[in-house]
């Protein structure tokens, strides 16, 4: 118990090889574990400390039982000292049951918002299985294939700025063009001066462009 | 910093769909919710995060899956940072609760956010989303990016607003931070990055991002041609 104590997180299980996890040795046996062969690679080890199991991508698992949840705290210090210990993603499954219910909205506070970590439900061992196998998956695919990622737009603001122009009191598409024809960027159409508007169009609403830039 | 009453933004869409959120935000934890004109974002709780509110039902089911892709990437080019609740589904009188069935599809979007950035909340009921709500931001109010302006335009000021909004990837709360923080759009379209930065509450990304396209020069022959239909 005193090296589990003294290694909250082993190193060098930062880099798991892909679609495998490593597994804590005392998770050998167990119904989860069984629900998992076949579909991720286990490989169980000693010593991993606090975290049950590492997935590649330098995620980790931190499981919470119904019982952890029922009686008390000492998964808290569990959950704060790896945080502190490390940097790696901790990924907090809990078995949020019929018993263990009341207790989850505390508990989803203090992980998700106070320590910063994800926290997921689970009803039991073979729920938290499927869960661990598509994260599993998620962290093995190669990169641009997360949907939700957000992804580099390679537009042109050109029609943009032809539409943000359109928003001057006044402004439509063929005022915004003649305007952009001699002033080419917002910040040169925002600095003309009302003489310098008025040459390209009517003197009224050369007015109202330099007042909207210069009073709202 | 002095501790104020959190401000939150909600969409009026949210009126219809989580009435009592809003109810119980505003008489049960004193928050002051100002219901606006979103478009497409449920709430807003900081100058950076968003929430987006879903029922279980509707997270789970596989043919909004687009929907949901959509909205979450549209939420991350206007946020930095992004929050899910999901929601219980609300159970009418006489109605048994029906079991929900944990599918793939369910897992693996989960596992995608998670894998994104992206936070994702529990909640039993609407009262429960509320006090979520009310903890994110009061979160994001100890970390210096609580909503600190008037919610409300006045004016002329509205044109500003509706200028600001008008470009990519400024969200509803940074063009009212842009409207109250600037004395003109003059003045903001002059500024330095830094400036826009520091007095709009904008990441040095998004500032930069702005502050391009305020000097983007404009070249007509890049504009696509007007659609007739429109």
């Amino acid at each position: 118990m005193a090296a589990i104590e003294s290694t909250p997180v082993r190193a060098g299980a930062t880099s798991v090889p892909c679609g495998h996890a490593i597994g804590s040795e005392k998770w050998r046996g167990t119904e989860l574990a069984k629900l998992l062969q076949g579909k991720v690679k286990v490989v169980f080890e000693d010593g991993l400390g606090l975290v049950d199991f590492h997935l590649s991508n330098r995620t980790c698992i931190l499981y919470i039982s119904e019982s952890d949840l029922v009686s008390g705290n000492a998964f808290r210090r569990r959950l704060v000292r790896f945080r502190k210990a490390c940097n790696l993603n901790g990924i907090v499954i809990a078995e949020r049951t019929r018993l263990s219910d009341q207790y989850y909205p505390p508990v989803q506070n203090f992980v998700v918002l106070e320590l910063g970590m994800a926290l997921l439900p689970v009803t039991n061992q073979k729920e938290a299985a499927q869960l661990i196998f598509h994260l599993v998956q998620e962290r093995s695919r190669e990169g641009n294939c997360n949907l939700f990622i957000r992804k580099k737009s390679f537009q042109l603001p050109d029609a943009s700025v032809l539409q943000t122009v359109q928003k001057i009191p006044g402004v439509g598409r063929v005022k915004a063009l003649q305007l952009l024809q001699h002033f080419p960027s917002i910040q040169k159409l925002s600095n003309a001066s009302v003489a310098q508007l008025e040459s390209v169009l009517g003197r009224a609403i050369a007015l109202n462009i330099h007042s909207f830039f210069h009073t709202t | 910093p002095i501790r104020t009453t959190p401000c939150i933004l909600a969409d009026t869409r949210e009126i219809s769909s989580g009435p009592e959120v809003i109810s119980y935000l505003r008489t049960a934890l004193g928050v002051k919710v100002e219901v606006c004109s979103l478009a497409g974002c449920d709430y807003i709780v900081s100058n950076r995060l968003a929430v987006e509110r879903k029922s279980q039902s509707e997270f789970a089911n596989a043919a909004n899956r687009n929907k949901l892709v959509d909205r979450i990437q549209h939420l991350q080019h206007l946020f930095d940072r992004v929050c899910v609740v999901i929601e219980k589904d609300r159970v009418k009188p006489g109605e048994t609760s029906r079991i929900f069935q944990r599918t793939r599809y369910y897992d693996s979007t989960l596992s995608a956010l998670i894998s994104a950035g992206v936070q994702v909340l529990f909640s039993s009921s609407q009262a429960e989303t509320a006090s979520l709500l009310k903890e994110l931001a009061l979160l994001e109010q100890r970390k210096n990016t609580a909503i600190d302006v008037p919610t409300e335009v006045k004016g002329h000021k509205q044109e500003a607003m509706q200028f600001y909004l008008s470009i990519p990837n400024v969200s509803y709360i940074t063009a009212l931070n842009l409207c109250h923080r600037f004395d003109s759009v003059a003045q903001m379209a002059n500024s330095s990055v830094q400036v826009i930065s520091d007095r709009a509450h904008m990441s040095a990304q998004k500032a930069e991002e702005l502050y391009r396209y305020v000097h983007y020069m404009f070249e007509e022959e890049m504009v696509p041609p007007e659609n007739p239909t429109k």
